[in-house]
Formats: C-alpha cells, structure tokens, sequence
C-alpha cells in the first residue's frame, strides 16, 4: 500500500485539508482536496475554538463526500498543521564539533548537527516548527554544503529554526481535536509553500517566496540552495479588504467581492462607462451605487504598495535584496488580486511568477493552484520525511479508522 | 553610587563593562550602573561586576557562543533582577559579534520586558576586518534584540575610529567613544534643565522607537554652534541608512553661558539637515560646572515615530502625530475588523489602521 498523507490548513478566510498519495515513481499526488470559508480565525489566529472546529468538520465532510464520490473509503483520522501569523519567529543558531584527525568525516558531520539541536534553547511559550541546516564552517571557511573529507580542526553548522507561540498552535490542536483531527506536526506555511513550488536552480541563485495569505504574509529568502531568512507580516488580503469596507462604507462582503472582481494592484487609467463600480445595496432595501474604480484601485495599491515595501526595507536591512536573482515567487490566495505581479515588479524592481505546485501532481487542473502551494508543501514535507515503516508503525491505525 | 536613580546602565560583555567603566569615570558618582560578563576576569577592574553562568562556564567566558550566553543570562536572571530594584528605565552597553555581548543582552532585554521596565541598547557591531563569522553573529542578534528592546542604537565600529589607528588605540577609543556619547546622555536625563527630558518623558517617548543613530559632539569657541551643527551633518554615526528618519531627539548641553539664540540655531540646523517635517523633541542641561566654556549637542535620529503625545513639562515637539481620519469626515477611524486581534505595528504604525488613512492619500471618489 503506498503512504497516505492528510494536511490542514486552518487560515483566516478559509480552511483547506488535502490527501495526497506517494505513486510508484516516488512523486506524491493530491488525490483529494476541499475548502471552505473559514469562521472564527482572524489575522491567522483563532479567536473562536468552536467556529474553527465546525470549520474544520465541515471541510471534513465535504473530504468525506468527494470521498465517496470517487469510490475511496480513506477516512481522515489526522493530519500535519500549516501555521501561520506573525507570531511565528526565527533565530539562527549554529553547532559544532571538533574534527578527529583534522579531516571530516561521517562521525563529525552527525556531531555537528547534533549539537546544532542541542543549542536550540527555546522559552517555554515558544515551540519549534523547524530547523533548517544552512552551511557548514570548516575552520574560517562557510558556505561549505558538504563538509565530508575535507581537512580542518572545527567544524560549525549555521542553523535556522522557526519557532511559533505554543499556545496558537494548541487552539488549532484542541480545535481539531474537538473535530475528531489529530495534528500530528505543526509546519510553518511559508516553507511549506516554497518547498512546492520552487525549482532547484531557484534556491541556488537567490529567490524570495511570499506567500500572500488572508490574514498575514509570510516570505522566505533562499540563496545558495537554503533558506537564509523567512519572517511573517502581520499584513494580508484581509487588510486589503478592510481597507476598502473602511473607505467605501460596505459590509466586508462586499469589500471582498469588491477585491477580487474589480480590484487592481496598479492603478487602472479607465474612463467612460468603466470608470465607476456599480456595488448593489447589501440588502434589498438599499439601492444600487456606484464608486470610483481609481479610488478603489488607489486603497488597494496604497496598502499592497506599503506591504512591498515593508518587505524590500526589510531584505535591504539584511543585506539580502541584492541576492534575489531568481527574482520573486508568489504563492497564497492573496496572490490572486489583479495586477499583484506587475507591482511586485515595480516596487521590487525584480522578475515575478506565480508560484504553482511543481513537485506534487494534482494541482495541474487547479485554476487557482498557486493558492494552495502550501497544503501542496505539506503533504510534501511529509512524504520526504515520513518513511513507509514509521508510516505503517505510528499513523496507519490512526488514519485509517 | 546612586541607588535611588532610576535609570540603571547596565554594561554587558567585556567591552559593554569597559563602556560602563568609562561612563562611571566621566559621570562620577551618582551614576547607577552594574556590569556582566560570563569571563571572571572582567571583574578585575572593579566596579559592580556580577558573574553570569558560573556553574555552566566557570567563569571562563562563552568562547563566542550567543546560545551559550543566553543560558548562561537565564541561569542568572535572578542575580540581574537584584540590580533592578526601582529602576525605571534601562540603558544596556554592549558590543556584538561575540557570544555574550549578543546572547546576554537579549535575555536580559526580554527579561526587562517581561518586567516592564523600558530597556534602550547601546550596541557597537564588529570592525569589518573582523571577519564574516562575527558579523553575522552581529547581525543575527539584532533583530532579536530589536524585537525585545524599546530603543536600539547599532553602531559599527569602524564608524567610531581612524584608519591609521593601530588596534590597541582603535578599540580604546571606540569605547572611549562610546562612552562619552552615553555619558551626555546620562547628563540629559539626570541633570535636566529649563527644557527638561527626565527618566519619565524619556520612557514615555521611546515606547516603541525601535532602530535609532547617535552621535555626540561638544565643541567650544566663538563659532561653537556652527562648528557642532557641522560636525553632527557630517558625522559617520548618523550617515543615512536604508530606512528613513521619523524623528529626531535632540540635547544641548552648556553651562550658564547657554544663550536661546544658540538653542534655536541647534534646532534648526538639525531639522533642516535631517527633516522638516519630522517629530522633533529638544532638551536642554546647564551645568556650569561640567560644561563650563563647552557645548555638546547629542543628537538622536529614529526610524519610527517618537510617542509625542501628552507632553509634560515643556519639552518642545515640532508635529504631534495624526490621529486617523474617515475621509468621510465622520471622527476617528479604528482598527474596524482586526480591533480584538493582535495589533501589528511597523516603525511605531498600526498597520491594521488602512494605508489610506495613515499615509492621507487622497481618494477621489
């Protein structure tokens, strides 16, 4: 039997959960995948246990109803968590160890990364989501990839790990748990999503992942084939359609219909009849009215015009901006919006391109498929990582119930 | 020393209780200060010294390992809370690119946080021929250090030093440097004058100051406010960074001779180098006694927004900040949707707030 993965996202505008497959051959295929509106999360955090709970039986059933459609008798019994929001923090770190007989080999390279994970130290409100082996340091040498053979006294191995508040994730445990879910792992999204959708030659000439989500936006900078920096704003879609409820007094309905039919990223030079939006009354007493498609355009860019830049401040700060040659990727509903590509571009003066699953099949048909890169990486991390024996031994009773 | 202060400078690391030593020498007496060092033999020079990690590091110093630094700051916090007694406001010395200038002063900046006392780093980074490994280990800790801290001050030491000066000479005089810039500033806070800035105002604005620049210059002479304006413009501390200024922080420090026109002289040369339109605060001190013949000017640039609101005491502020407007007119404009969830700000802005709002763009509608 191949190995069978589940992934749930629990985001701010809708929850997701995707079954994908290992097939012969070794890729991994998204045989099935469901959303919903979400209930009860703002800004990528729960703010109410039991909405996000019926939020995910609902995505649940409608698993269950696809399920049966095509003949599957696979039930949901648990599932790896996609986090997100600006609670999630990363620090770098690093470990060492000193080299035998002045050559590396397999004894000092296991060494060192046993005492990378012996460095991480983390307070008590923080749990970790990752770690991420960057290069290794032999002597005063880094940017070594593969330390093996080569001579030197000390060898160091440069880490990140990405941590998040313990207490978010454990309302998104309690939350599915009250669904009959179990979270097996919690996985920071943004990886995930970069893990999907980026090519090798990508990560080794320097990319920037966003991923554009309701309530937050996540990125991660690979150079040299790794991650050298991943962070979230507290700044997503929703932000956008708050904006707008705010500037043309409609409900927030309205404003995300509003986002994505008429929105534009770059201020659209439209006259005539193109000119004004009609936005119908939110209930039929109210009557029908019109409003300016620049002012609309003009709160839609000031915000994501403002989020860019925070960004690019941000990589400059680091000394990272100039390293992006592979130029950017965008992944997450947000990613959606209208001309979002062509301000990217313009305020990160780099190229641009929608981020699509490319290492899980599944998604090929998927319109919208850069908006589930993350689900795509998830599933992904596990089958990397998950081998059929640990399968068989810890989840096979628990997936299949 | 002053016990009753309730400002505490706290030097951290070798280099961070060499800067402490330096201020407690020019301040004098009154000074509250503590230092800690993992390496015991820092506490050979006297002074109130506290060593961190003993039973991890046996006094023998972190080796330039920041986690190990950071335990060892955990393991002691209790020793650090003794010298917390009263203390309203921190200033934390230290220099990054070792391990525990990095791994202490973060544990000890969350600590104060955790406590609610303001905390406002002084931190130099590494010369740059001290190679990439201890840059980075610069680097990787200031955020953390940012995100923890309400005040930070980075600055390289190359910024601080010549060229031709041999190494020995290099790192005394940046931490000679270094701390005389922090004893006027100490001189600020302690000894205000008729346009005052005590520990309150202080912790008041700089609530949420984030990343700053600072340089200190004292001059004398006839053409002594021409010659400080000069010198703070074209200072390599203040040297423009990729994120712009917000606003600006500025002292004059003088004895009796201190005339209003210089005071305003100061004040507008800085504005009109470093902003119009940008918050600007002004304090002064007249100490005849230190400054006698002398003027410094300390000056302060910050990339978000000085808290300026309710001011006490008559302290001066060019531009209060906004509060948000409807561009319907109809009074204050909130958080709307994201008023119970967790606020994130961005160089002192709420950014739940929408960008049309903040930035005044205008919407043609």
């Amino acid at each position: 039997m191949n190995n069978i993965y589940a992934a749930l996202e629990i985001g701010t505008t809708r929850t997701v959960l995707a079954i994908g497959e290992a097939e012969t051959g070794g890729r991994l295929k998204v045989t099935c995948h469901a959303e919903i509106p979400s209930t009860g999360v703002r800004k990528s955090q729960i703010l109410d246990i039991n909405q996000a709970s019926q939020s995910i039986r609902a995505v649940l059933h409608e698993i269950q109803k696809k399920q049966e459609e095509t003949g599957s008798k696979i039930t949901v019994g648990n599932a790896f968590l996609l986090v997100s929001g600006q609670h999630i923090k990363t620090d770098p770190s690093f470990g060492s160890a000193q080299v035998e007989g002045f050559k590396v080999g397999a004894a000092e390279i296991n060494e060192v990364i046993r005492s990378s994970r012996q460095q991480i130290v983390l307070p008590r409100d923080r749990e970790l989501l990752d770690i991420i082996d960057q290069d290794y340091v032999l002597d005063n040498l880094g940017g070594i990839s593969q330390p093996k053979g080569m001579s030197g006294r000390l060898l160091k191995l440069n880490t990140l790990h990405i941590h998040a508040d313990r207490n978010r994730i454990s309302d998104a445990r309690t939350a599915a748990d009250a669904a009959h879910l179990e979270i097996r792992e919690p996985l920071f999204a943004t990886t995930c999503a970069a893990e999907a959708v980026l090519e090798e030659h990508e990560k080794k000439n320097g990319v920037l992942v966003l991923d554009i989500g309701g309530g937050s936006t996540g990125y991660a900078v690979y150079c040299d084939g790794y991650v050298v920096s991943a962070d979230v704003i507290g700044v997503g879609g929703d932000h956008v359609t708050n904006d707008i409820a705010h500037a043309f007094s409609t409900t927030n309905a309205q404003a995300e219909e509003l986002k994505i039919r008429e929105g534009s990223a770059i201020l659209s030079d439209i006259s005539g009849e193109g000119a004004r939006i009609k936005v119908p009354g939110s209930n039929p007493l109210l009557e029908t009215r019109t409003i300016s498609r620049r002012a609309l355009d003009t709160v839609v860019n000031a915000r994501l015009k403002e989020l860019f830049t925070i960004i690019r401040e941000t990589l400059e700060r680091d000394d990272l901006f100039h390293r992006l040659h592979s130029g950017v990727v965008i992944t997450g509903a947000g990613s959606r919006l209208n001309n979002i590509d062509q301000l990217i571009r313009h305020e990160l003066g780099t190229d641009v391109r929608l981020g699509r699953p490319i290492h899980v099949d599944g998604f090929e048909n998927e319109a919208n498929a850069e908006s589930f890169a993350a689900i795509a990486g998830a599933l992904l991390y596990a089958h990397r990582n998950y081998e059929e024996k640990s399968f068989l031994d810890g989840i096979f009773g628990r997936f299949f119930k | 020393m002053n016990s009753d202060s309730p400002m505490l400078l706290l030097g951290i690391g070798t280099s961070g209780c060499a800067m402490a030593r330096g201020v407690s020498r020019a301040f004098g007496e009154n000074l509250r200060y503590a230092m800690v060092d993992t390496d015991a033999t820092t506490g050979a020079d006297g002074g109130p010294f506290t060593l961190l990690g003993g039973d991890r590091l046996s006094g023998r110093g972190t080796g330039g390992d920041i986690v190990a630094a950071r335990l060892a700051a955990e393991d002691s916090i209790e020793i650090i809370d003794e010298h917390l007694e009263g203390v309203r406001l921190a200033v934390i010395v230290t220099a990054l690119g070792g391990g525990t200038g990095g791994g202490a002063t973060l544990e000890t900046a969350k600590h104060l946080a955790s406590r609610g006392i303001p905390s406002i780093v002084f931190a130099t980074t590494p010369f740059a021929f001290e190679g990439e490994e201890r840059q980075r280990n610069a680097r990787g800790v200031m955020s953390m250090i940012e995100e923890a801290a309400n005040a930070t001050f980075f600055t390289p030491l190359d910024k601080l030093v010549g060229d031709e000066d041999n190494m020995e000479t290099a790192m005394r005089r940046a931490i000679d440097t270094m701390a005389t810039g922090i004893t006027l500033f100490w001189r600020l806070v302690e000894k205000p004058g008729y346009i005052r800035i005590d520990t309150e105002r202080l912790r008041h604005l700089i609530a949420a100051a984030g990343r700053g620049r600072f340089a200190a210059v004292t001059v004398q002479g006839p053409d002594r406010t021409s010659e400080a304006i000069d010198r703070l413009i074209r200072s390599e501390m203040l040297a423009t960074a990729s994120a712009p200024v917000n606003s600006i922080l500025c002292g004059v420090l003088a004895g009796e001779d201190l005339r209003l026109s210089e005071i305003g002289r100061i004040a507008d040369g800085i504005r009109s180098a470093f902003g119009e339109r940008l918050t600007f605060d002004l304090a002064t001190v007249n100490d005849e006694a230190t400054f006698c013949g002398r003027l410094s000017v300390v000056v302060m640039l910050f990339e978000a927004s000085l808290n300026s609101e309710a001011m006490p005491s008559g302290v001066m502020s060019s531009r209060k900040p906004k509060k948000a407007k409807s561009p319907l007119g109809i009074g204050p404009v909130g958080r709307g949707r994201f008023n119970n969830a967790e606020q994130t700000i961005w160089q002192g802005e709420d950014l739940d707030i929408p960008t049309f709002i903040r930035r005044n763009v205008n919407l043609d509608f």
